[in-house]
């Protein structure tokens, strides 16, 4: 005990002396004893229990708040005088311990007040009860009923009328102030942790039984004051009681050493972290504690699982709060808890200080435990399924999706391979082991083994670990369907380009070479008529002369299908709309400004010349929209018609060479031809 | 002493060329064919002593209607072969079907054609 105490000790000693003095000599004062024992009891009840908290909790202003209301219950004490000046002041401000009161409700546990409307809430009741019975004793004279009572000393004259409307305004004022703490009071109990609830709860118990009091006691003094008497009685020892109540939560903290008794038996038997952990929360009733280790080498903690924890953010929330456990002067760990824990701060430390052994031996098994636990995550990371075998070839673990196994796991564990693999499979991988083992090198293969029906491949590594055999297994199915898919349309783009040459080579035969021929024998003919029949001569000379102007047609035609002159020189603009002269319905052209790599070009022109050629033979559309756009990168070639629609790549072998020839430019083509809607042809083909 | 010719070929401007340029030369062109299977038709109706043969016709292969009609009984004409190809496309598939020569569109003529009969 400071001497600060000491002091407010001695005052509330004199001031009691000087209470019983009073209410002992009061002429007006009928029940001296009763009075001087009810106002003793709820004086004192205060001023002790306020001490009690101010010297335990230094720092918290809530044992001052305490001690206050029960001094300012003293100046009720006032009113027992004989004399004009004290008896006003005391029946005038007796009311001033309720304003504390409110006070110190509402700071509780933390000792200030947190938000604008607990402070809206405390200075109306420091209002009501000062100012407005201040303006009442300026207009109303001391009650007929006081027998012996001396005159009101601030009264200045007696008017009902402003009596009246002091009453009003108090009600006014006091009203919403009461219905203001009421709610702040429900709003603070559903928003309290387990931990603070039950440091709450005595203290709105007895507080809400006097406010409940007071009010039915104000109300029964309106109508009878007699009658209001043993509501008054009633409420003077509920009062005494709410720092009992407070009182109570402190003891709670002396109660709370029997747990930390009951957490070293725990810690002595907990196996695993989260035991640890558990027997932590039982012993501070906070069933959201958390708890990190502090690993050194790591320079940082890990929680009960082996993870990275950063406490400093898991405290940062609103509510929690940290604190560190230390061992011999070194930190071992960190428990994140309930922030209403830091008003028992000395159970707190009683339960790290008890648990400091334990999570210090705890700690070296938790960074073991982060190293396998990290390890064990790079490994769940590996999509590979992942098979222990001994060297007879039977299954002693796995790991991986059940889904591409062709047993359950725990089917599969004690198998042999023959057991559940088709026996070319089970061959090859038993073959594996046996190497794998004998020369300890890695052993590949790859292999294909349907799931469920389906056809899937496979390709296996295997190595030797421990005298048994791993097999890293990776589903290669999609792979190998690419590589399949490359094959074909390489295939295709060869046997394309055959038939383009046999195509070419027919056209040229049965087109030009013909129409030659027929020139070469028209000439022929023409020499031998020359002299004999000129007239004859010059027909032959007329024909050989269109025979030859179509054989260059055709040879025009020619060239061009095996690759447009108009591409290579001006690029592909002017070829797609030479291309759409040439067509045979109206052609709308958006075409991009930028030259395009040649490559790309080539193939927007062919795809654009292929598109036009099914519109024509196929489509039955009315027009044509084409556009070539530069975008992010890559050339879209687009070529939709309004026509019937119904085109299908997969088997047109047109479509599905171009398919070939844009995905050969590591591009997409992607054809919309839903019957009777028309057909978009829409290639992506990148620039770079 | 002319001889008789059926022209087979599926390109009427040489049809009409080559029986021109025959008929100026002695040869008698007694009939033309567009393809294979009339060909054969004509050969048995119209006797000629040549066949003027087309490699390439629409519905067979010139070299099978030569083999055909080298299989005759009694009168098989003279076959020979053309086509606005050179002879070295064809190597020996025009002896083994049973033509006696080959003579390139470009090069035909009344004389041509005499020379590979003589």
């Amino acid at each position: 005990m400071k001497r600060i105490h000491l002091a407010v000790l001695v005052a509330a000693l004199a001031l009691t002396a000087g209470g019983l003095y009073l209410t002992f000599t009061s002429d007006h004062e009928e029940n001296a004893f009763f009075v001087a024992a009810g106002n003793l009891f709820a004086a004192w009840a205060f001023i002790l229990g306020g001490l009690v908290a101010w010297i335990r909790r230094p720092e918290n202003r809530f044992g001052v708040l305490m001690t206050a209301v029960g001094f300012a219950w003293f100046v009720g004490a006032l009113s027992e005088s004989n004399s004009s000046l004290p008896f006003t002041i005391g029946t005038t401000f007796g009311g001033l311990f309720l304003a504390v009161f409110f006070h110190a409700l509402l700071a509780f546990p933390r000792g200030y007040l947190e938000t604008r409307s607990v402070y809206f809430a405390v200075t109306t009741a420091y209002a009501v009860f000062t100012v407005s019975p201040l303006l009442f004793s300026f207009f109303q004279p001391t009650s007929e009923d006081c027998v012996g009572c001396p005159p009101n000393a601030f009264l200045i004259t007696e008017s009902d009328t402003a009596v009246a409307l002091v009453t009003a305004l108090t009600i006014a004022v006091a009203v919403p102030a009461l219905a203001t703490t009421v709610w702040v009071l429900i709003r603070r109990w559903r928003a309290a942790s387990k931990p603070l609830r039950r440091m709450l709860a005595p203290v709105y118990v007895t507080a809400s039984a006097s406010i409940v009091l007071l009010i039915v006691a104000s109300a029964v003094s309106f109508a009878s004051e007699s009658g209001s008497e043993p509501f008054w009685w009633a409420l003077t020892a509920v009062w005494a009681s709410v720092p009992l109540g407070f009182l109570a939560g402190i003891l709670r903290t002396r109660l709370a050493r029997v747990s930390v008794g009951q957490l070293v038996v725990d810690l002595g038997s907990a196996r695993e972290p989260k035991e640890v952990r558990a027997a932590l929360r039982r012993a501070l009733a906070d069933p959201s504690l958390l708890l990190g280790y502090w690993l050194p080498e790591a320079n940082g903690y890990v929680d009960v699982a082996g993870l990275e924890f950063d406490p400093v953010a898991a405290a940062a929330v609103e509510g929690r709060a940290a604190t560190t456990v230390e061992h011999d002067g070194e930190l071992v760990a960190v428990l994140v808890h309930d922030a209403a824990l830091n008003d028992q701060p000395e159970h707190v430390h009683a339960v790290c200080a008890a648990a400091s052994l334990a999570l210090a031996r705890e700690r070296t098994v938790q960074a073991l435990r982060q190293s396998e636990g990290r390890y064990r995550a790079l490994l769940d990371a590996i999509p590979d399924l992942m098979f222990r075998l001994s060297p007879d070839g039977r299954y002693l673990a796995v790991k991986g999706d059940p889904r591409d196994l062709v047993v359950p796991p725990d089917r599969l564990v004690g198998s042999t391979a023959e057991e559940v693999l088709p026996p070319s499979v089970a061959r090859l991988l038993v073959e594996g082991v046996r190497k794998a083992l004998a020369t300890g090198e890695i052993v590949t293969g790859d292999y294909e083994l349907p799931i469920d029906g389906v056809p899937r491949h496979w390709e296996v590594r295997i190595v030797e670990d421990e005298g048994d055999a791993v097999l890293i297994v990776r589903d290669i199915t999609e792979r190998k369907r690419q590589e399949r898919e490359l094959r074909r349309s390489r295939a295709r783009i060869v046997e394309a380009g055959d038939v383009e040459r046999r195509r070419l080579e027919r056209n040229l035969h049965d087109g030009a070479q013909q129409r030659l021929v027929a020139l070469s024998l028209a000439l022929r003919l023409a020499e031998a008529k020359l002299r004999d029949d000129p007239q004859e001569a010059e027909r032959l000379l007329k024909t050989a002369s269109e025979e030859l102007s179509q054989a260059l047609g055709e040879l025009r035609e020619l060239a061009r299908g095996i690759h447009p002159a108009v591409l290579t020189d001006r690029g592909l603009r002017p070829a797609l709309e030479a291309l759409a002269e040439r067509a045979q319905l109206p052609v709308d052209l958006a075409l991009t400004e930028d030259r395009l790599p040649a490559p790309v070009e080539a193939a927007a022109y062919y795809l654009v010349s292929e598109a036009l050629a099914n519109v024509a033979k196929y489509a039955d559309a009315s027009s044509v929209e084409i556009s070539v756009d530069r975008r992010n990168g890559n050339a879209v070639v687009e070529v939709a018609d309004d026509g019937v629609g119904g085109a299908d790549p997969a088997t047109g072998s047109g479509l599905r060479g171009l398919a070939d020839r844009i995905e050969a430019l590591d591009g997409r083509l992607d054809v919309d031809s839903a019957p009777g809607r028309g057909t978009r042809i829409r290639a992506e083909i990148p620039c770079a | 002493m002319p001889s008789t010719v059926l022209i087979v070929d599926d390109h009427p401007s040489f049809r009409s060329s080559a029986r021109a340029l025959l008929t100026a030369e002695g040869f008698e062109v007694v009939g033309e064919a567009e393809d294979g299977e009339s060909a054969l038709q004509a050969a048995g109706r119209l006797e000629p002593d040549v066949v003027l043969l087309d490699v390439h016709l629409p519905d067979m292969d010139g070299f099978a209607v030569a083999r055909a009609l080298s299989r005759r009984n009694g009168s098989a004409p003279t076959v020979v072969l053309t086509s606005s190809r050179d002879a070295s496309d064809f190597g020996s598939l025009v002896l083994e079907s049973g033509a006696v020569a080959f003579v390139p569109k470009a090069e035909l003529s009344g004389a041509a054609l005499q020379a590979v009969l003589r």
